[in-house]
């Protein structure tokens, strides 16, 4: 008898560099297989959602595209030596990397995950130019990977899992929330670099081998005593280890996020410190206060493992339990997207953000307390709720609303009748009437909970806008910088995200009203310091300069004359 | 102080050098004159080298075969390329070395002392914080120099192969990146040409003390790295790091792709599959713009090394910024007795060629002889520079900034190189009685 074809499956395995060529176990580089979803791969790779383009433009030289096999991975026994020299490999790595963040964030969301343009296929060049700089361009439709000859050697960033991870989290952020990168608050800034360095550093611990690797590397003990699990002791390890085996060439122009969370020390003071406005660094106290609940979560995790001697615990089953707490927060990170504001953001937003996404898919939090420790955590790191809800987590809306103008199936899909739904219900929802009103996205997502049943949830963003004279702003009780001439045009931005239940009834409106006069205020001054107002300010490339005047110390754009 | 010892009168001669500066400064004492050349250099004249050559022996027959003190603000082309010499000993920097200068003023960033490879520290980069930081910033302008080569030679390469660069764009780097090459010749030729070298800092000693009695002198920039509240010590350290990156970055890129992956087969242009193409074009936009910040960011560091001199004679101030920005501005403008200083100015020397952040508001909201009507006593503003060749005017960054000029124009007596016309006449003179 003869017998059908399995059906082809849904993934595919392809070996990647765990997180650099830095990091070793018994003197060979970290290398971790994923899965990666099947496609029909063209040449490059060249997929459905990624395309490689080996394309350098410091020496003009296009490499040829390198073809996947369908059923095999041709660098799966590769030596290191190999896997450094070969342009192919290179492609591969950072083919499956983008992807996998990519899957990650649709994990979480729910739902297939756009990219920050109009377009389908992100395009990647792994070898972009000589530059220690890597940077995702949303005009280019691009993550460009640089490379250039490091202390031992070139160093290739399309070869480290955090910088790949960081870029492509850029990419999909501006996707979910295209108001982030406009000029607001520092924290807003701070914000796609502080998230994005938590997806990359999270990635990065999810996977076990590299956790392995950094839980002290020189001893090749299957167990660890219990005494070396404790906080500050896999601070040590864990974090400082493998900051100190990653690849430090590039920390100039992009920070050492992982070393700052763990030198970090808590302090409810960063947020307000001069010292800490630039981007990179207020970014990092948002990476600190997480990293430092997941080794809180991960300790707690040990805590119930039994021992396999006298006082010590089995190395792989740490490590383990290190990628599911890291895997969890990741999770967790990306959801919170859906239930932040569309605009002007801020760390506490965040907050209450994560706590909320959390609690609604898993509302006993009992086993791991993943909600109480990152709530501590970001205290400690002066990061209160915005929410005053219990546990930080958002509230219901207030006002009744009138759901029978409009029709619930449509309501999941059609922007035009959930602005009908807006429209119908400003008042209630406290819209202002003047601004100019857009439904940016009607998200319908369905999230998997620990207990297997689905969440079925639609995510709605809206923003309003309104252009009014410096002079105009008064009747907002907005006050404009004393300087700024009463003519000059100011845009005000606010917006909100609704969060709709299975019933299509409104669970959350997370909102930052574009008549919040205090917030108005506060932007216009932090703007008007920065100089965003001045000609030109605009039409600077945001990603690919703010790596850049990181490492040359520039101030803000402030100019003067 | 006798009488006989004060100048009586000075003459500030204004030399048309396209986009550079020079400016002779002669104070007249009653039994001599005594000369100071404040920088000598051109990026946009068409003349080039005869250009240089014609205004060198105009300077050599102005102050009689003797120069009593030169000043470079900084090391860009177009300060000092003037200073440069040849093998046949004819050129502008042999004829302004036969002149003999007493001093040489440059800024503490100039002192070979502070040089990375150096083995003494100065006197400057000695201090609490120690040598490392000071030694760092040094080693990344020197290391500017190799970055602005190698984007030279990228953006030539880049150039060539059509599409993707905008004019614009490649105008702008090229001029840039011209500026901020390595000018050696005259570099030695400062180093050696003066019997005594003074490198400078806020507040230190000018070196003119010794040769312009009765004449007040300060120096109010560059800060020293532990004078500057912007610049940290790991932040120097960083960046001297960025810059190291940078420089040997592009000596792989000059080198071309096979340094990268030795005979891995790649695509000719024509070749490249079809999807790839619009995507290389950006790619090439992209490095264009790239370069062009990194470019732009060195010139702007290089700049924020400028030596500020204040120079006061009966009561008369003279204000040479060379091409300070507001980086270097910010630490003298932070202090009130340096506010003070600053209100009563009679002429400034603008800096930078007029460009949108060498002038900060806060140093013109300072000086109290701004007028909108002509009078006696009305600021002079001088500038030197050339329309067109540096900063975009979409971005508001053209040099000279028009909405600056507007403001000079309006409440000084304001003269800009620019002015002196016809191909003979190669400078414009100013006499101050005192």
């Amino acid at each position: 008898m003869k017998y059908p074809p399995p059906p082809p499956a849904p993934t595919r395995k392809l070996r990647i560099i765990a997180q650099d060529p830095g990091v070793r176990s018994n003197g060979g580089i970290v290398t971790a297989v994923v899965d990666v979803a099947a496609e029909t791969l063209g040449p490059g790779p060249r997929g459905y959602r990624v395309q490689i383009v080996d394309y350098d433009s410091s020496t003009h030289k296009l490499y040829q595209p390198a073809a996947l096999p369908p059923d095999h991975d041709p660098y799966r026994d590769a030596s290191d030596d190999a896997l450094l020299s070969n342009p192919g490999f290179h492609a591969q790595n950072v083919y499956a990397i983008v992807m996998r963040t990519l899957a990650r964030f649709e994990f979480a969301l729910g739902r297939r995950v756009n990219w920050g343009f109009s377009g389908h296929q992100i395009q990647v060049a792994p070898h972009a130019f000589a530059d220690a700089n890597a940077f995702y361009s949303e005009r280019d439709h691009a993550l460009m990977f640089g490379y250039f000859p490091g202390r031992q050697g070139l160093v290739f960033s399309c070869l480290s899992h955090d910088v790949i991870a960081h870029e492509t989290a850029h990419a999909l952020l501006d996707g979910l929330r295209e108001r982030y990168t406009d000029p607001s608050s520092p924290q807003q800034a701070a914000f796609h670099e502080g998230f994005s360095d938590v997806v990359a550093l999270l990635s990065v611990f999810s996977l076990p081998g590299v956790v392995e690797a950094a839980l002290e590397p020189k001893n090749r003990s299957r167990r660890i005593p219990r005494e070396k699990l404790k906080p500050e002791a896999l601070r040590e390890t864990a974090l400082l280890g493998l900051a100190d085996q990653m690849g430090q060439e590039m920390s100039a122009s992009r920070g050492d996020a992982l070393r700052r969370s763990a030198k970090l020390r808590p302090s409810p003071d960063y947020l307000s410190s001069p010292d800490f406005q630039e981007p990179h660094l207020l970014g990092e106290v948002l990476v600190a206060a997480m990293m430092n609940a997941f080794l809180e979560v991960w300790v707690h995790r040990l805590s119930g493992l039994g021992e396999v001697a006298q006082g010590a615990l089995d190395r792989q089953r740490v490590a383990e339990e290190g990628a599911h707490a890291a895997n969890h927060l990741l999770t967790m990170s990306i959801r919170a997207l859906d239930y932040c504001p569309p605009t002007d953001i801020e760390f506490r937003d965040f907050l209450s953000a994560l706590l909320t996404a959390d609690r609604e898919i898993q509302p006993d939090d009992s086993k791991y307390h993943y909600r109480d420790t990152l709530l501590e955590s970001f205290q400690d790191y002066g990061i209160r709720p915005s929410s005053k809800g219990e546990a930080g987590v958002w509230e219901p809306p207030e006002a009744a609303l009138v759901y029978d103008r409009t029709h619930f199936e449509s309501m999941q899909r059609d922007p035009d009748e959930v602005f009908r739904f807006i429209w119908e219900n400003r008042a209630a929802l406290r819209l202002c009437e003047d601004a100019y009103s857009q439904v940016q996205s009607v998200r319908p997502c369905l999230r998997l909970g620990p207990d297997g049943f689905p969440l079925r949830e639609t995510v709605i963003e809206y923003i309003q806008m309104i252009t009014l004279r410096a002079d105009e702003l008064v009747q907002m009780k907005v006050r404009a910088p004393d300087a700024m001439a009463p003519s000059a045009e100011v845009k005000l931005y606010g917006g909100g995200a609704l969060i709709f239940d299975e019933y299509g009834r409104l669970k959350f409106h997370v909102r930052n009203s574009i008549l919040n006069a205090d917030r108005q205020t506060s932007r216009l001054e932090s703007l008007w310091r920065h100089g965003y107002f001045e000609k030109g300010a605009a039409a600077l490339s945001r990603f690919a300069s703010l790596h850049r005047r990181r490492a040359m110390d520039l101030p803000p754009l402030r100019k003067e004359v | 102080m006798p009488k006989s010892s004060q100048p009586r009168r000075l003459t500030l001669r204004a030399y048309k050098v396209g986009f550079g500066d020079c400016f002779l400064l002669t104070f007249h004492y009653p039994s001599d004159d005594r000369h100071v050349l404040i920088d000598f250099g051109s990026t946009g004249s068409e003349d080039g080298d005869d250009l240089m050559v014609r205004v060198a022996q105009d300077i050599h027959q102005q102050c009689g075969g003797k120069i009593h003190a030169v000043v470079a603000t900084h090391r860009h082309k177009d300060h000092i390329n003037g200073f440069a010499t040849r093998k046949s000993q004819d050129g502008p920097g042999d004829i302004i070395a036969s002149c003999q200068p007493d001093v040489v003023i440059q800024p503490w960033t100039e002192d070979p002392r502070a040089d990375p490879k150096a083995t003494g520290p100065t006197a400057v980069s000695a201090g609490k914080k120690g040598l490392g930081a000071a030694q760092a910033f040094v080693g990344s302008l020197n290391r500017m120099h190799g970055v602005a080569e190698a984007a030279l030679s990228e953006i030539d390469r880049l150039r060539s192969l059509g599409p993707g660069l905008t004019q614009n764009a490649f105008r702008q780097l090229s001029f840039l990146g011209e500026d901020n090459i390595s000018n050696r010749s005259a570099v030695e030729n400062l180093m050696k040409m003066g019997k005594h070298n003074f490198y400078v800092h806020f507040g230190s000693k000018s070196g003119l003390e010794s040769v312009l009695p009765g004449v007040k002198t300060r120096v109010l920039g560059p800060p020293t790295i532990e004078q500057s509240a912007t610049i940290k010590t790991q932040r120097a350290r960083d960046e001297a790091e960025f810059w190291h990156f940078q420089a040997v970055a592009g000596e792989l890129a000059a080198a071309g792709g096979d340094a990268l992956f030795a005979g891995v087969p790649t695509c000719s242009h024509q070749d490249a599959p079809p999807h790839t193409r619009w995507f290389i074009e950006r790619a090439r936009a992209l490095r264009g713009e790239q370069l062009l910040e990194i470019v732009r960011s060195l010139d702007k560091a290089m700049n924020n090394t400028s030596v500020i001199l204040l120079l006061e004679a009966a009561g008369k101030k003279l204000l040479f910024p060379g091409d300070a920005q507001i980086e270097n501005w910010s630490f003298a403008l932070g202090k009130p007795d340096v506010q003070e200083l600053l209100k009563g100015v009679t002429l400034y020397k603008v800096g930078h060629h007029g460009s949108l952040n060498a002038t900060p508001k806060s140093l013109w909201e300072l000086f109290q002889n701004k007028n909108k009507k002509p009078s006696a006593a009305r600021l002079r503003t001088i500038v030197s520079t050339m329309a067109g060749k540096h900063g975009d005017p979409r971005r508001g960054t053209e040099v000279p900034r028009q909405k600056l000029v507007e403001a000079l124009e309006a409440e000084s007596d304001y003269f800009s190189t620019q002015d002196i016309k016809g191909r003979n006449k190669i400078r414009e003179d100013f006499t101050m009685e005192l």
